[in-house]
């Protein structure tokens, strides 16, 4: 399927994006925090993808290989979109999750509040405690020390440990059901 | 010693304490409790889950690809070389059709051949029974076409005097036929069941007709 979608294939692209398409939007649209960006921004994953396609040998796993390209085609992205404006209205309603997912309360505060934290921290803490990667991964991908990276981090988890608990705070005075951590 | 600092916290939820942290962590509640915080918050993100992309996302992607050439816009009916073939091809096509047709017309009503009067066909008297009359047939007919496929493979292909990438562009063509019928009568198991075959074999063709230029995949 690789190699027909490397040649242009409709039926074969169609069937990468079907498969692929979650992941790679859910990277994006954490790193952009955004959802107009994150569209974009998948899109140019996705171009970016296909046409290195012919290039694939196969030594990684095709998802991870897609993963890598979408995250550097989101940071790029994002450092081209300095105008990026902070989010002040209310949260994001149609962020949609895949279904037959638990929590989705506890996922979408975490949600909501990922995209209120301050963009250098989002992407280090998403890179980290989303996508799993290491310090030195996150230096490499962003052109930071890793202790800058470790520093980000701990600063980022304590802000939205701090913005989970405001959120709860908004949801308890609006009578919505709140979850806290 | 004074409670540890949010981003020290922060930082136990990967590294170890100090002997120092230690002393403390047991004896104070806040940082404790603040710090399993912490970790569950970690573990929250971890089984964050992947997200739909919004309506229309596929559309406009393609329409990017086409704009950049990277997504094939022809289809074989615009290939050169198969407007020669194409009326030949779709008389062979109204032939498949008009044998399949007949086939599982025959199989569903109960129609038999004088000759093969012994193989009895349940009679269809319910949806299901048609239903199941129908997917035996199609059993019979990857069947057979199995063992038609094996029989000119032994012979070394005689009497198909057909190039391979021809015959995937007839076969293309005939999905495109079958895709148009079902179109017009989307609930029609026959006409489902005869696109499903036709883009099986065309499929089929498509990978004998690739299989000779790479095989890195």
């Amino acid at each position: 399927m690789i190699r027909l979608a490397s040649q242009g294939d409709p039926g074969a692209i169609r069937s990468l994006y079907d498969r692929y398409a979650p992941r790679v939007y859910a990277v994006v649209r954490r790193i952009a925090g955004d959802d107009d960006l994150a569209q974009d921004y998948a899109q140019e994953a996705w171009i970016r993808a296909i046409r290195a396609l012919p290039s694939f040998r196969g030594d990684a796993r095709f998802s991870t290989w897609l993963h890598r390209i979408a995250v550097n085609a989101a940071l790029q992205s994002l450092r081209a979109t300095r105008t990026r404006l902070k989010y002040e209205g209310p949260p994001p309603s149609d962020v949609v999750m895949v279904p037959d997912q638990r929590d989705s309360l506890l996922q979408r505060r975490l949600e909501q509040a990922l995209d209120r934290l301050p963009e250098g921290m989002r992407r280090v803490l998403i890179l980290h405690d989303v996508e799993g990667y290491t310090h030195e991964e996150i230096g490499n991908v962003l052109g930071v020390t890793s202790g800058t990276s470790k520093s980000q981090l701990f600063k980022a988890r304590s802000k939205l440990r701090n913005l989970l608990a405001d959120l709860d705070g908004a949801a308890n005075e609006s009578g919505v059901e709140a979850w806290s951590i | 010693m004074e409670h540890l600092s949010p981003e020290r916290l922060s930082a136990l939820v990967d590294e170890e304490p100090t002997v120092p942290e230690c002393i403390h962590l047991a004896s104070c509640r806040s940082c404790t409790s603040e710090l399993d915080a912490l970790r569950a918050q970690s573990v929250a993100l971890k089984a964050l889950p992947e997200l739909l992309p919004p309506r229309g996302d596929w559309d406009s992607l393609e329409a990017e690809l086409r704009a950049e050439g990277l997504i094939n816009s022809f289809t074989l009916s615009n290939r050169p070389g198969f407007g020669r073939i194409r009326g030949r091809m779709k008389s062979v096509a109204m032939l498949l059709l008009f044998l399949a047709g007949a086939g599982s017309g025959a199989l569903v009503t109960g129609l038999q051949a004088p000759d093969r009067a012994e193989a009895k066909v349940t009679p269809i008297v319910t949806v299901q029974d048609a239903a199941t009359a129908v997917r035996l047939a199609e059993q019979r007919y990857a069947s057979a076409l199995s063992e038609y496929r094996q029989l000119l493979a032994a012979g070394g292909g005689e009497g198909l005097d057909i190039d391979p990438v021809n015959r995937f562009a007839a076969l293309e063509h005939l999905v495109q036929v079958s895709q148009a019928a079902v179109r017009q009568a989307p609930g029609d198991p026959f006409l489902n069941g005869f696109l499903a075959s036709a883009m099986a074999e065309r499929d089929a063709a498509f990978r004998l007709v690739s299989s000779g230029r790479d095989d890195w995949f």
